[in-house]
């Protein structure tokens, strides 16, 4: 069954509290935190090998995989549409849209997760492999978008920047940039 | 359900009410500020409206009143009647007078309205400054007047959308909670969703009505229309509308009311002849222009009809061909209906060699997109020298819509009833393979088919539409669907019922997709999508197109 947003005791020990920048608990994973400083509460996955993080903000909810309806002529990474709390959303595959290969193929009857995105003008689900991960860390913790990648990749500027926390870098998308409707156009007429 | 005469009458009361309610205030306000002419104007609009409505719904009392009244305001504002006291008082006992009427409109012992008021009226109306008459003492009206509210309230329609959002969303938990008590099997359960059923049925019917609108209510602009038209077109035009009390949802009618206009200036300025080329054809001087309105099963059909100079379907076919849309051979023996279904292509008449009906086809393909949108169909009949008709098939409300049900490739799709002319089931043998597409006679008619698995679900480089080898099993389920005088057979892989579905638009991004009108979902719980009838024909005659090219290449 879907649960709204998974509490802390479903996934693994990284996880942090729900609340939104709980100042000063000291429970941190990232304990080294000057006091005050405003913190970003991301939610955590992987696609292929990386980690990849959505600011909470972005996030409405996340929920085990519901039965997907495929949806002929639409482009690969969209996996269909699903009936979620009776909103009929789509469902993609970023790892498709990113050309990320997966990094272990798909195991029979395992479990995935959704993301329910809302963003400005519409709302998606985006399927991943693994519990995702609340995480708390500190505006200091994460760079912007190192210059080259901003400066080639002019369609790829939904990476929001990247954040490092122990030995782990987090990239951290900007979801209201990651798909523009022309992209949802192509169409095969 | 009540008459619509009935439901007039009350429209007009309550409206009735609010003006007088207003007179009441607004010739107070005047007692106080005799020279403020905003107020003045105020007071003669809404006379004058009272009494032209009471004219109009047969209530002559009231329209004679409001009349008089009317006069003594107008001699008022030309200052040819001073706001005195006197006059004050016959005013307001005329206001109260108004009042009266329109509350006992109703009460057949009412009898006649006091003749001393309305001698008074005529005294100050008629006798200006002449003071000599004495205006006899009336007794007072109403001393006990009783307060009362308007009957009627004004809803914006955006509220009237959401509560029909709402009530979609509510249909679809319904039909949940029914198949899920089937399957539980416990009376209790069963007999709660029954009800719940019911009052959900109940609450739908009752807003879908909520919205309806008479068609008169566009009809009734078009009359001034059409002569200023035919003014500036130096035409004569009779017009005949019939079907004013036809009920259509509101936003229905306001997505068409452009498309309609666009077609009756059309239909004046390139259909009907100047009088005197209509003399040289004999035919009568006037051109006549019939605009009818009627219920056909669960929609609405609007018909108007020209009897102008029809469309040429010599040149229609010589355009096809010029624009290379079809291949001349295809266009010889193309049917009447389906070579003038060409004229709803964009840009079509755009073609300057077809200077005879160029202007006919502008904006056609907006049209068509419009009454698309809605769900519609329109058509096109005409006949060289006789005229034009264009019918418009119009749903009766937005939010429930028959649809068929059925599966290909495990998906569940629907496609509304409004666009399914039939549906047959024939042996693979009576397919055959012409053209790279398959065609079958049904019911004594080629038809295209098509197998929608092979149309969606195989990749486009892939795709042989008229490869009978993919097709399962020896039993062929067709729905013929019609778009655009246009007849396609679908072939699906299990058909199942019919069933009034809610669709819900595509959120987006994905309402970019226009393959699906919408989804819906099924009792099960399942999503099923909403095969957009249009959006298919199109990519089908595109695919076919490409693949056309790709074997003479």
């Amino acid at each position: 069954m879907p649960t709204k947003k998974h509490k802390s005791s479903d996934a693994p020990a990284t996880v942090e509290t729900e609340e939104v920048a709980p100042a000063g608990n000291g429970k941190e994973e990232t304990g080294k935190l000057k006091a005050n400083e405003p913190l970003i509460h991301l939610i955590v996955f992987k696609l292929g090998k990386e980690f990849y993080g959505i600011k909470i903000e972005q996030v409405k909810e996340v929920t085990v995989t519901p039965n997907i309806t495929r949806m002929p002529r639409t482009p690969d990474f969209v996996k269909g549409v699903a009936n979620i709390r009776g909103d009929i959303i789509a469902i993609m595959n970023l790892e498709e849209r990113f050309g990320i290969s997966p990094e272990n193929m798909d195991v029979p009857g395992s479990l995935t997760y959704t993301l329910v995105i809302e963003a400005k003008e519409y709302s998606i689900g985006v399927v991943v492999r693994e519990v995702p991960q609340s995480l708390n860390l500190a505006v200091s913790k994460m760079d912007k978008t190192p210059s080259f990648l901003q400066d080639i990749a002019i369609q790829e500027n939904y990476i929001e920047g990247i954040a490092k926390v122990d030995s782990r870098l987090i990239i951290v998308l900007d979801m209201y940039k990651i798909l523009s409707s022309d992209e949802i156009k192509q169409l095969p007429n | 359900m009540k008459s619509r005469e009935q439901e007039y009458k009350e429209i007009f009361v309550a409206e009735a009410l609010e003006y007088f309610d207003a007179l009441n205030r607004l010739i107070s306000d005047l007692e106080k500020r005799p020279q403020d002419d905003q107020v003045l104007a105020e007071i003669f609009r809404m006379l004058h409206n009272l009494k032209a409505n009471a004219k109009a719904i047969g209530y002559l009392q009231i329209s004679d009143v409001s009349h008089k009244l009317e006069t003594a305001f107008s001699l008022i504002r030309n200052k040819e009647l001073s706001f005195s006291d006197e006059v004050v008082t016959v005013l307001f006992e005329g206001v109260d007078l108004l009042g009266e009427l329109i509350h006992n409109i109703d009460n057949e012992s009412y009898g006649e309205p006091d003749p001393v008021l309305l001698r008074n009226l005529d005294i100050i109306v008629d006798n200006l400054s002449d003071s000599t008459i004495e205006l006899a003492k009336v007794q007072r009206y109403n001393t006990s007047k009783n307060l009362s509210l308007s009957e009627l309230v004004y809803i914006q329609i955006k509220k009237l959308d959401h509560l029909l959002n709402l009530v979609g969303e509510l249909v679809i938990d319904r039909d949940r909670i029914v198949s899920i008590s089937r399957e539980l099997d416990n009376s209790e359960l069963k007999s709660v969703s029954s009800h719940l059923n019911r009052i959900t049925e109940d609450l739908q019917y009752s807003i879908m009505d909520a919205r309806l609108v008479s068609i008169g209510s566009l009809f009734n602009k078009f009359p001034r229309i059409v002569r200023d038209i035919a003014n500036a077109e130096k035409k004569e035009v009779d017009m005949v509308m019939e079907g004013y009390d036809i009920q259509i949802d509101r936003n229905i009618l306001q997505i068409i009311t452009d498309s309609l206009l666009h077609l009756v200036r059309n239909a004046i300025t390139h259909g009907i002849e100047k009088p005197e080329i209509r003399a040289k054809k004999n035919k009568p001087r006037n051109g006549n222009l019939s605009l009818i309105a009627r219920n056909d099963r669960e929609n609405v059909l609007i018909q108007l009809t020209d009897d102008g100079k029809g469309i040429d379907l010599v040149q229609v076919r010589r355009a096809i061909a010029e624009r290379q849309m079809l291949p001349e051979s295809a266009v010889a023996n193309l049917p009447d209906s389906e070579a003038l279904s060409y004229l709803f292509e964009p840009g079509f008449s755009l073609a300057k060699q077809v200077t005879e009906f160029s202007g006919r086809g502008v904006g056609l393909d907006v049209v068509k997109n419009a009454v698309d949108s809605i769900g519609g169909r329109i058509r096109i009949d005409s006949e060289k020298g006789k005229g034009t008709t264009f019918t418009l098939q119009l749903p009766t409300s937005i939010a429930v819509k028959g649809a068929l049900l059925f599966e290909v490739d495990e998906i569940f799709y629907a496609i509304p009833l409004l666009h399914t002319e039939q549906v047959v089931a024939i042996e693979i043998d009576e397919l055959h393979e012409i053209g790279g597409v398959l065609v079958a006679d049904i019911f004594g008619e080629t038809t295209t088919v098509v197998y929608l698995n092979e149309l969606l679900n195989v990749k486009e480089q892939e795709m042989r539409l008229g490869d009978k080898s993919r097709l399962k099993g020896l039993v062929q389920n067709i729905i013929i669907v019609s778009y655009n005088n246009r007849k396609l057979g679908i072939i699906v892989d299990k058909l199942y019922r019919q069933q009034d579905i809610v669709v819900k638009p595509l959120s987006k991004p994905l309402d970019a997709v226009d393959l699906y009108g919408g989804v819906t979902l099924l009792g099960s719980g399942k999503v099923c999508l909403v095969l957009d009838v249009p959006a298919i024909t199109r990519y089908f005659i595109s695919r076919r197109q490409v693949m056309a090219g790709e074997l003479n290449i």
